[in-house]
């Protein structure tokens, strides 16, 4: 007997498409061929059984005597049973019992589990234990050995013993079901109902449960499909409808009798029953295939094209050169377009900018972690005069944490959780540096400490989970200097931790600059941390450097107009100013990949762009070694432009949201 | 982690009593009596009240009960109505004949599924394809059928295993596993394809996980992060849908022996239905749900082993 | 023990205050253990009056969101009161919080959870007028006008979240606080979630609706430099205490709490010559590491980190005293002028 779906628990219920995101035509589940094939047949099976008695072409009990265990024929399209009776009439009779009784099992244990879960979810934690540890002891019943002892009292009552099936399995559906139901009402939505002064029923009907149909249909399904199993396995023993009403189960019990005689018995009933439970389980994937969200997998990596011409050799203080840098989505929009910047020994780049506009690709890109179908269809990176565009994956590997390591924003996923520590940090150092156990222990001791950590013994034996942020972020640390890289790649590393304890993590990635020659690349969208960090600054936006050189530089007397509209949006005064009474602002939104425009991507939302900004042009040099990318940026220098902040009031301007 | 072994076993412990009042509340409120049952159908009113009354069936409910219970407590579950027999010793000589296919099926899924599901996630292409549509029907397949093709493939054509029939480990171990090799397969089908799905599904999961790049981006060899990391990862439901399997083998055995007449629990349980055997219904429910219990019991403990957050907890 | 004295604008000082926080305890649980525990929220007191933009600023763990969330009924206190233009509702029942809901509303920090994806900008705005009893063409009408009050087309009813970028979502957030003309709003990291130019649009539209409203602002951040920006008093909480409140210019200028002077000094600044001076000032400071220790149940929470450290911190809670302009909950908050780092311009 098949298990229950208590697998699906985990299932995070998904965000609901909007009604008019929807593309038009046929709902989502039956664009696979799963949910069509499994929709068709339960709809066919369903209405073939229900309507039998007007079309079917004997009824169940007519003998034919002449042909008993008939193959199929012209008189017996699928043939007949010992007594010849005709099995197609028969075998589609017989669904009209299980298909309703299932649907009993399924509205009985929906019924019950789900209002009870959403009162679990919402009476917070004493309720939720009570009804949980209720719903444990009925699970650990065994299902069917109960449903026989219900039937040795009631008798044969198909449709009582299946509701009974419901009120034992909806144990599972409320284990389920709660889940979803908290994580939806964790969401905000839920709050700001709840503050309008909602009803806690109208809550639960207009707010959670919407949010719950896609798994609750996928566990429907999957709850009908047993349903039939159980149905049919209890007809096999004798417990279903009595001779001469037919039954997949007990048909199948017959056919038993007769393999040797007659195989061909098997197949009707049992290809009907087993059909019907496939299409249930198929349809029950096709629905969950929203839930878990579409993942396409592009395997094909196009060729990359050629560097860019970017000139001459690498120069001589770079250890990191990216020329031209283009990565993209294979088969879809750019991401990144011809990036170029350099990095010496021992110095600090910051790529800067706001979300969407490539620096995390262009990161990742430097250690061939890009997500799968994103790859680099464009440039070279230069790591010590090699390029590491096109390395395969063994020779990255080389490169990978022992030249070049990186460092992640969320340091308590960066850890693995199922392992201690010591082993994180132990098995790499004796995969670099060749140690035994004892010496990788007291190497992983030197490391935490040199990270800053003043308790490494505890810290060694501890799980991620046991360790707060700034801690987790220092490991990590110490992780990435398993391997003494010479270059350590940073993405937002200190965006999840608080103010004090960014501070911190910023003096000891300076202090690892200073003392072993680390470079850096890190990425982040504060233009703080980078005044804070960096030597040089690359700013971007929408998949390009639109501003670069020294961080100075480009912080003090910024040339684009969009460092320049950053720098005044941020509220951080210089010392001793006085707080402005509005800030600088940006109209609009960064645009996505795919609809950059063909001259400045800026241009739309730059309060000084001219219809000469519209059409292409390269970038030009700027702050001794750097580059800017805006045409006019002679021009504005001239006139000493600035960006400044907006007028009291603007902001209640109708259509001041609205993107110009 | 002592709080939590308590809570777990007060759980148990809950669970075994619900099956006795379920059980025993069922039993009673059937419109038969045991008299009845003992007698036959040649037996007058006055006989069965007697014979009734000889059983202690017209005590008061909770006088019963608690009688039930102290019998319980020293592991007497009665006699049969049927032959007179002990209760407690024809489901302990039946009991390996259920735990010998429901352990082998489990372990032989586990192996199966992990395999399976593994590929999958880690190939790709028309493999984990293969693999994804094939689980899907073998979880959808009636047990009881696929036991009838296997019996017609490997008995009948082949000959290769007797169709029916047990015989003890003790007295010949080959025969043995001869003799549950049918229907521990038949078992096997869905099981695997169950645990195939959850594996499969729990390696996509790990390799998606930040903490996964952290490992590429070390360097750390592919096969270590796969088979050692991912692979961890994935144990934790791996474990839990495995032992959820075990209890619904030994809940479902009652098909399957019935299809291979196979001495077992789940035979039991359907004589005992058919025959009104009311002390031997009540066993089998206690049994079984032990059996569940404890399985649940060691089920916890392996997940603690294997997830620090729950160890530690 | 109110944070109200010395407010920046006289008139402000002058109305009675729109919304008031007494001694507010906050445990969660109910557990032995949990009663063990230190509260989440630990005798917090403050006012605001109308037109008047309160600041709470805190780290992680330090119990802000919470505060809100007892304020607007979603997270029941312990003990303490809340009181709305003079009216307890610190135990209003949700029949009794409909009325207020026309008072007191909240916009949340994410923007992406906090709209109900499958319903329209227009459902989500009217839902607060429905309860009210308004009927619903006018209901929709104020959601129309209400929407171009923030800047929105007012055909942006007709359209579902996901057709809005994270700022415009921020936008319909406020409108739906605002859509009942109430006066008191929560708001809770309203711009956290938001890329810095879009963090500056939506900040320049919570001051211009403010002025043009009187609306009094329960602002929660972690951030000082936005609530600098913003509000006019501030409230800084650590582990679920107040150290520090005061009028914001006193406050971030010249703190009166060690605490506050490690904030103020940690949040890093745009300008790398200015950064550098900061950093130097902040490290001869000598804070200690978060994390460390656990402050002992009786002292003050921040003695394990911090550099004025004596037995007296340890052993006893600092009380709220005056200090310079603001009120300090720091034993030697005399001492704290020296912590203030100087940078060399």
């Amino acid at each position: 007997m098949s298990v229950l779906p208590l697998d699906a628990a985990d299932e995070v219920a998904p965000e609901p498409a909007a009604p008019t995101a929807r593309r038009r035509g046929m709902p989502w589940f039956l664009r696979r061929p799963g949910g069509l094939l499994g929709a068709a047949w339960l709809v066919l099976i369903v209405v073939a059984s229900f309507t039998a008695p007007l079309w079917r072409p004997y009824r169940v009990d007519d003998q034919d005597l002449a042909h008993r265990l008939a193959l199929p024929s012209g008189a017996h399209l699928l043939g007949t049973d010992p007594l010849g009776r005709d099995l197609l009439s028969r075998v589609v009779t017989a669904g009209a019992e299980p298909l309703l009784a299932s649907f009993v099992t399924v509205v009985v244990a929906f019924g019950i589990g789900l209002p009870l879960a959403l009162i679990a979810a919402e009476r917070g934690r004493r309720v939720e234990r009570v009804l949980s540890r209720s719903t444990e002891v009925m699970l650990a019943l065994p299902l069917v050995i109960i449903l026989l002892a219900v039937i040795g009292v009631i008798g044969a009552q198909t449709y009582v013993v299946m509701a009974v099936l419901g009120v034992l399995i909806s144990a599972a559906v409320y284990r389920i079901m709660l889940g979803v139901a908290q994580s939806v009402r964790q969401r905000l939505y839920i709050d700001a109902a709840r503050v309008n002064g909602i009803g806690s029923l109208k809550v639960n009907l207009v707010h959670v449960l919407p949010s719950m149909a896609t798994v609750a249909a996928v566990q429907a399904a999957q709850l009908f499909g047993i349903g039939l199993l159980i149905n049919a396995g209890l007809a096999f023993l004798g417990f279903g409808p009595g001779e001469p009403q037919p039954s997949w189960g007990f048909m199948i019990q017959d056919a038993s009798k007769h393999i040797y005689d007659d195989p061909w018995l098997l197949v009707p009933s049992g290809l009907a029953l087993a059909l019907t439970v496939v299409a249930a389980n198929e349809l029950a994937d096709a629905l969950a295939h929203r839930a878990a969200g579409e993942r396409t997998v592009a395997r094909r990596r196009p060729g990359r094209t050629p560097a860019s011409p970017a000139d001459g050799a690498p120069s001589a203080s770079a250890v990191l050169e990216v020329r031209g840098l283009t990565v993209a989505v294979d088969g879809g929009p750019t991401l990144v377009s011809d990036v170029s910047f350099s990095l010496g020994a021992g110095r600090v780049l910051g790529l800067v900018g706001e979300s969407g506009c490539g620096k995390t690709m262009t990161a990742r890109s430097l250690l061939g972690l890009l997500p799968d179908g994103v790859s680099v269809s464009g440039g070279a990176i230069l790591w010590r005069g090699r390029d590491l565009v096109g390395l395969s994956e063994r020779e990255l590997n080389a490169v990978r944490g022992q030249e070049i390591a990186m460092i992640s924003q969320e340091p308590m996923v960066a850890l693995d959780p199922m392992f201690s520590i010591a082993y994180q940090l132990t098995q790499p150092l004796r995969r670099f540096r060749g140690l035994s156990r004892t010496e990788a222990r007291s190497t992983a001791v030197e490391l935490l400490e040199q990270v800053g950590i003043v308790d490494p013994a505890r810290v060694l034996k501890s799980f991620p989970h046991q360790l707060s942020g700034g801690m987790a972020q220092r490991v990590a640390i110490a992780l990435a200097l398993t391997g003494r890289p010479k270059l350590l790649i940073a993405d937002e590393p200190t965006t999840a931790l608080d103010v004090t304890v960014q501070a911190e993590i910023l003096t000891l990635l300076r202090d690892l600059v200073r003392e072993i020659d680390l470079s850096i690349v890190i990425v982040s969208h504060d233009l703080g941390v980078v005044a804070d960090l960096c030597d040089d600054v690359a700013v971007m936006y929408a998949g390009e450097v639109v501003e670069s050189g020294t961080a100075a530089a480009v912080l003090d007397e910024p040339a684009h107009p969009y460092t320049m509209a950053l720098l005044r949006a941020n509220p951080h005064v210089p010392e001793g100013a006085a707080v402005p009474v509005r800030l600088a602002s940006i109209a609009g939104a960064v645009p996505p990949p795919g609809s950059w425009p063909s001259g400045c991507r800026f241009a739309s939302r730059c309060r000084f762009a001219r219809d000469e900004c519209r059409k292409p042009f390269p970038a030009l040099p700027a702050h001794g070694s750097g580059s800017v990318r805006c045409i006019r940026v002679d021009e504005l220098q001239r006139e000493q432009v600035t960006w400044d902040a907006d007028a009291v009031g603007a902001e209640l301007e109708t259509g001041a949201g609205v993107p110009a | 982690m002592l709080a939590y072994i308590g809570r777990r076993l007060a759980i148990a412990i809950a669970t075994v009593l619900a099956a006795v009042v379920i059980s025993f509340l069922l039993v009673h409120a059937t419109p038969g009596s045991p008299g009845a049952v003992v007698l036959g159908p040649s037996g007058t009113p006055a006989q069965i009240a007697a014979k009734n009354h000889e059983l202690g069936w017209d005590r008061p409910l909770w006088i019963q009960f608690l009688d039930y219970l102290g019998h319980l407590v020293r592991g007497d579950l009665g006699v049969s109505l049927i032959d007179g027999r002990s209760i407690g010793a024809d489901l302990a000589a039946r009991l390996p004949v259920t735990a010998s296919i429901a352990v082998l099926a489990t372990l032989l899924s586990g192996v199966v599924g992990i395999v399976l599901g593994v590929t999958a996630a880690v190939r790709g292409g028309w493999l984990a394809r293969i693999i994804t549509v094939g689980s899907g029907i073998g979880l959808s397949l009636p047990a009881f059928w696929v036991g009838i093709l296997f019996v017609l493939v490997l008995s009948l054509q082949l000959n290769l295993l007797p169709a029916t029939g047990y015989i003890a480990l003790s007295q010949d171990p080959l025969g043995w596993l001869g003799s549950i090799l049918l229907p521990v397969l038949t078992l096997t089908v869905g099981g695997a394809a169950i645990i195939a799905r959850t594996a499969a599904a729990g390696m996509r999961e790990a390799l998606g996980q930040e903490h996964i790049r952290t490992l590429r981006a070390l360097g750390t060899p592919t096969w270590r992060i796969r088979y050692v990391h991912a692979l961890r990862f994935t144990s934790v439901p791996v474990v839990s849908v495995l032992g959820i399997q075990f209890i619904g083998l030994f809940g479902g055995s009652v098909i399957i022996e019935n299809l291979f007449a196979l001495p077992g629990l789940g035979q039991a349980s359907q004589a005992a239905v058919s025959a009104h055997d009311f002390p031997a219904l009540i066993g089998v429910v206690i049994v079984a749900t032990a059996v569940v219990v404890v399985t649940n019991l060691l089920l916890d403990l392996m997940v603690a082993a294997l997830d620090p957050k729950v160890r530690t907890a | 023990m109110s944070a109200a004295s010395g407010t920046r604008t006289t008139e402000v000082a002058a109305a009675a205050p729109a919304l008031e926080v007494t001694d507010l305890v906050v445990r969660y649980g109910t557990s032995r253990k949990a009663r063990l525990a230190p509260p989440a929220i630990d005798r917090v007191t403050f006012d605001i009056r109308p037109g008047e933009t309160l600041g709470l600023v805190g780290e992680s763990g330090s119990g802000k969101s919470t505060i809100g969330k007892s304020v607007l009924g979603l997270q029941p206190p312990t003990s303490g009161t809340v009181l709305l233009h003079g009216r307890d509702i610190t135990k209003a029942s949700l029949k009794e919080r409909r009325g207020l809901a026309v008072d007191l509303r909240v916009v949340f920090q994410d923007p992406y959870s906090s709209l109900n994806p499958s319903r329209t900008i227009g459902q989500t705005l009217v839902e607060p007028l429905a309860v009210l009893g308004v009927r619903r063409a006018e209901a929709l009408q104020r959601a129309r006008a209400t929407l171009e009050s923030v800047g929105l087309p007012a055909d942006a009813a007709d359209r579902y979240p996901a057709q809005f970028s994270g700022g415009q979502r921020q936008r319909i957030a406020i409108a739906r606080a605002l859509v009942c003309d109430p006066k008191v709003v929560v708001l809770d990291e309203p711009v956290s979630a938001l890329d810095l130019s879009t963090q500056a649009t939506v900040l320049n539209l919570l001051a211009d609706l403010r002025d043009q409203r009187d609306l009094a602002f329960l602002f929660i951040a972690h951030d000082l430099g936005v609530v600098r920006f913003l509000a006019q008093r501030v409230v800084v909480l650590y582990r679920g205490q107040i150290m520090e409140s005061g009028p914001v210019e006193p406050v971030t200028q010249g703190p009166q709490h060690p605490y506050t002077v490690a904030l103020t000094a940690a949040a890093p600044v745009p300008r790398p010559a200015e950064q550098a001076a900061r950093r130097e000032a902040r490290e001869a400071l000598g804070f200690r590491t978060a994390g460390v220790a656990a402050p002992a149940a009786a002292g003050c929470p921040f003695a394990p980190r911090c550099p004025l450290v004596t037995d007296v911190c340890r052993a006893e809670r600092p009380p709220l005293r005056h200090a310079g302009d603001s009120l300090s909950a720091c034993h030697h908050a005399e001492r704290v002028p020296s912590l203030r780092p100087v940078p060399v311009p």
